[in-house]
C-alpha cells in the first residue's frame, strides 16, 4: 500500500457526467419514476388477477 | 442427475472459474488485490452487486415462497431503489474521494479509531455468522433433493469459491460473479419456459395468470394490515429502504464491489442499474414458483417436500394417523384439479355463473390441501422430526429434478452452486479486507512493505473461507437454530447504517456521539426483538434512528459542555 498504489485513485474520484440524460439528478428521477411505474403495474397486476 | 445434467453442471461451473481466474491475473499488490485496481467497468460491477446479493437460498426460498404464499414477496424489494439513489448521490462520492479501501476506514477519518473498531468488529460478527449458513442452507437442500452427502457439498462449493477468490482477489470476485449472473439468469429463464411447456395441452400461458390468480398467488402488492405483516406496500418501501441502504451502503461485501470502479460515474452507474433492475428480476423469480404453483394443479405434489420428513411420518407405526390425512389431500387434490378445469371452461366460454361457482369450489380445496399440509407439519413434530417444518426451500427443487428434462437440472444445480459460490467469494474477500485493513494493519502493524499485507491479505482469505467451511459443518447441529442465526444478522445493520447516516448528514456529530449512538441503537434493536413483535424489517428503521438521535444528543452536550475557547 503505497503512494503509487493510492494514484489511480484520483482519477477514480474524479467527477463526471452520466453516458446519458447529461446530469445525474435527471437518471436518479428515471430510476424513481421506474420504481413508480412498475409499483403501479404491479399494483394493476394484482387487481387483474386476484378476483 | 444424468450425464448431460453432470456435463453442463461441471462445463458451466469449470468454464466460469477458469474465466474468472484469467481475468484476475496480475493481482499483485494490495490495491489490485482488494479493490481490484480501481479499473472495473459499470457492467462488471452491477452483475457483480447483483450475483453477492443472491445467494442460492433466494432462488430457491423465494420461488417456494411464490408457491406458498404468492408473489406478495417483491414489495421487500420496492426500498432498493430508493436506496440505491440515495447511495450514488452519497455514499458514493465520500468513500471514493476518501480513497478508501473498506467503509469502516472512513469512520477513523471522521470520527475515531474506537468507532471504526467496533463498526469493523460489528461487520466480522455479522458477516461472519451469515457466511456459514450461505453455505450451509444450498447444501442441506441439496442433500434431502439428491441425496449428496452435505459434507461433499460443503466442502465442493467452498473450496473452489476460496480457491479463485484467494488468488485471484477481488477482480477475479468480480467477473466470476459476472458470469455466474448470467448462468442464473440462463437457467431461471430455461426453468420458466420448461415449466410453461410442462402443463397440460388444453392450459395456455394465459390459464397460467388465471389459476395463480384465482389461489391469489398473483398478490405483487399489497396494503398493510398491521405491523407485524412482514411484506406490504409500506413495509417494503420504508423498511426495505433501510436494510438496503445498510447492506449496500455499510456492508463491506457490497461497499468493496463498487469501490472497485473506474470513477465515480462508473461506481454510480453499477448501483442505479441495480435499482432498475432488480425489482424486475425478483418479480420474475416469483412469477417461476407461481407457475411451479400451476403445474402442481394438474400433477399430485407430495403432502410435504421435505422427503426425509414425509418418510418419517409415511412409517408403519404412524398409519393411522397418516393414511387419513393421505385421503383427505388426495381428495382435496382431486378436488381443486377439478375446480381449476371448471375455473378455465367458465372462462374460455365467460360464464360468471360457473366462474363463481368454480371459484368457491377452487378455494375450499386448495384450503382443504393447506390444512392437510398443516397436519402433516403437525405429524411430523409428534413423529420427533422438526417442529413447526417449514418446507418452502424444496418445493422448486422437488419440481426441477422430478420433471425438468436431462441437462436443463444441470443448468438449475449450475445456478445453486454459483450463486453460493458467488456469495461467499465476495463475502470471505471482504471479511479478510476488513480483517487486514481495519484490524491488522491499523491495530498490529502499521508500517510494512505492500507484499506483506497482500499476504496477509491472501492468508485471511483463507481464513475465512475455512471458517465458512467449519461453520457450515457446526450448523448442521444447530437445527433450528439456524434461523435464529439469520435473523440475529438482522440485528447489526440498523447501528450500522445509523453512525453512517452520522456521519454523512450530521456535520457537528462528534466521535463520542457516534461510538455510544451505535451502543444505543444496538441496545434498542435486542430490546425490540426480545418485547415486541414489530416485524424484523423495521429494526433497521428504529436502530437507524436511535444511533442518529442519541449521537446528535451527545455530541451537543458535549459541546455545551466544552469549555469557551
Amino acid at each position: 500500500m503505497t503512494e503509487a498504489d493510492k494514484e489511480p485513485d484520483r482519477e477514480a474520484s474524479r467527477e463526471e457526467a452520466p453516458p446519458l440524460l447529461r446530469t445525474w439528478r435527471r437518471l436518479y428521477f428515471v430510476v424513481l419514476a421506474w420504481l413508480a411505474l412498475l409499483i403501479l403495474l404491479f399494483y394493476l397486476f394484482s387487481r387483474r388477477f386476484t378476483p | 442427475m444424468r450425464l448431460a445434467d453432470w456435463l453442463v453442471l461441471c462445463g458451466s461451473l469449470g468454464f466460469v472459474v477458469l474465466y474468472g481466474l484469467w481475468r484476475g491475473r496480475g493481482s499483485d499488490t494490495v490495491h489490485k488485490y482488494l479493490l481490484a485496481g480501481k479499473t472495473m467497468p459499470w457492467y462488471a460491477m452491477a452483475l457483480s452487486i447483483m450475483a453477492t446479493q443472491a445467494s442460492a437460498v433466494t432462488f430457491i426460498s423465494t420461488t417456494g415462497q411464490a408457491y406458498v404464499d404468492g408473489m406478495r414477496f417483491v414489495q421487500f424489494y420496492f426500498g432498493l431503489p430508493l436506496a440505491m439513489v440515495i447511495l450514488s448521490a452519497t455514499a458514493v462520492p465520500i468513500f471514493h474521494r476518501a480513497n478508501v479501501y473498506t467503509a469502516y476506514e472512513y469512520l477513523e477519518r471522521r470520527f475515531d479509531a474506537r468507532t471504526r473498531a467496533l463498526v469493523s468488529v460489528i461487520f466480522l460478527i455479522q458477516r461472519g455468522l451469515a457466511l456459514g449458513i450461505t453455505l450451509y442452507a444450498p447444501a442441506v437442500v441439496l442433500t434431502v433433493i439428491l441425496g449428496w452427502p452435505e459434507r461433499v457439498t460443503i466442502l465442493i462449493m467452498g473450496a473452489v469459491a476460496v480457491l479463485y477468490t484467494t488468488f485471484g482477489g477481488a477482480k477475479t470476485v468480480a467477473w466470476t460473479d459476472f458470469l455466474q449472473m448470467m448462468v442464473m439468469t440462463a437457467g431461471l429463464l430455461a426453468a420458466l419456459i420448461a415449466a410453461v411447456l410442462l402443463l397440460p395441452s388444453g392450459v395456455s400461458f394465459g390459464d397460467v395468470f388465471t389459476l395463480a390468480g384465482a389461489a391469489g398467488r398473483l398478490n405483487a402488492v399489497t396494503l398493510p394490515t398491521d405491523w407485524k405483516d412482514r411484506y406490504n406496500l409500506w413495509s417494503g418501501l420504508i423498511g426495505g429502504m433501510f436494510l438496503a441502504l445498510a447492506y449496500f451502503g455499510c456492508d463491506q461485501s457490497q461497499v468493496q464491489r463498487y469501490l472497485s470502479g473506474k470513477s465515480i460515474a462508473q461506481s454510480r452507474l453499477s448501483l442505479l442499474f441495480n435499482g432498475m433492475a432488480k425489482v424486475p428480476m425478483q418479480f420474475f423469480i416469483l412469477f417461476i414458483g407461481a407457475v411451479v404453483f400451476v403445474f402442481y394443479i394438474f400433477e399430485k405434489p407430495p403432502l410435504l417436500f421435505q422427503n426425509t420428513e414425509l418418510a418419517r411420518i409415511q412409517q408403519p407405526a404412524l398409519a393411522a394417523e397418516y393414511l387419513p390425512l393421505e385421503q383427505r389431500y388426495d381428495a382435496a387434490f382431486t378436488g381443486r384439479k377439478a375446480a381449476a378445469e371448471q375455473l378455465l371452461q367458465a372462462r374460455h366460454t365467460d360464464d360468471s355463473r360457473m366462474w363463481q361457482e368454480g371459484l368457491a369450489r377452487y378455494r375450499d380445496a386448495q384450503n382443504a390441501m393447506d390444512t392437510a399440509r398443516s397436519q402433516g407439519v403437525g405429524l411430523v413434530a409428534r413423529a420427533g422430526g422438526e417442529k413447526g417444518l417449514v418446507d418452502t426451500n424444496y418445493i422448486f427443487l422437488t419440481f426441477v429434478t422430478r420433471h425438468l428434462p436431462a441437462g436443463l437440472v444441470g443448468l438449475v444445480l449450475a445456478v445453486i452452486f454459483g450463486a453460493t459460490m458467488a456469495a461467499i467469494s465476495a463475502e470471505s474477500s471482504s471479511l479478510a479486507t476488513v480483517s487486514m485493513v481495519d484490524l491488522y494493519k491499523r491495530h498490529f502493524r502499521r508500517v510494512a512493505p505492500d507484499r506483506h499485507y497482500l499476504n496477509v491479505s491472501r492468508l485471511a482469505t483463507v481464513f475465512w473461507g475455512c471458517y465458512a467451511v467449519v461453520t457450515a459443518e457446526l450448523a448442521r447441529k444447530l437445527g433450528s437454530l439456524v434461523e435464529a442465526v439469520n435473523v440475529l444478522g438482522s440485528f447489526f445493520y440498523g447501528g450500522m447504517l445509523g453512525v453512517f447516516v452520522l456521519a454523512f448528514f450530521f456535520p457537528r456529530a462528534r466521535a463520542r456521539g457516534a461510538f455510544y449512538g451505535v451502543l444505543a441503537g444496538e441496545a434498542v434493536i435486542f430490546a425490540a426483538y426480545f418485547f415486541t413483535n414489530i416485524a424484523y424489517l423495521w429494526y433497521n428503521v428504529v436502530g437507524c434512528l436511535v444511533v442518529v438521535a442519541t449521537g446528535v444528543l451527545i455530541s451537543r452536550l458535549e459541546r455545551s459542555s466544552a469549555p469557551a475557547v
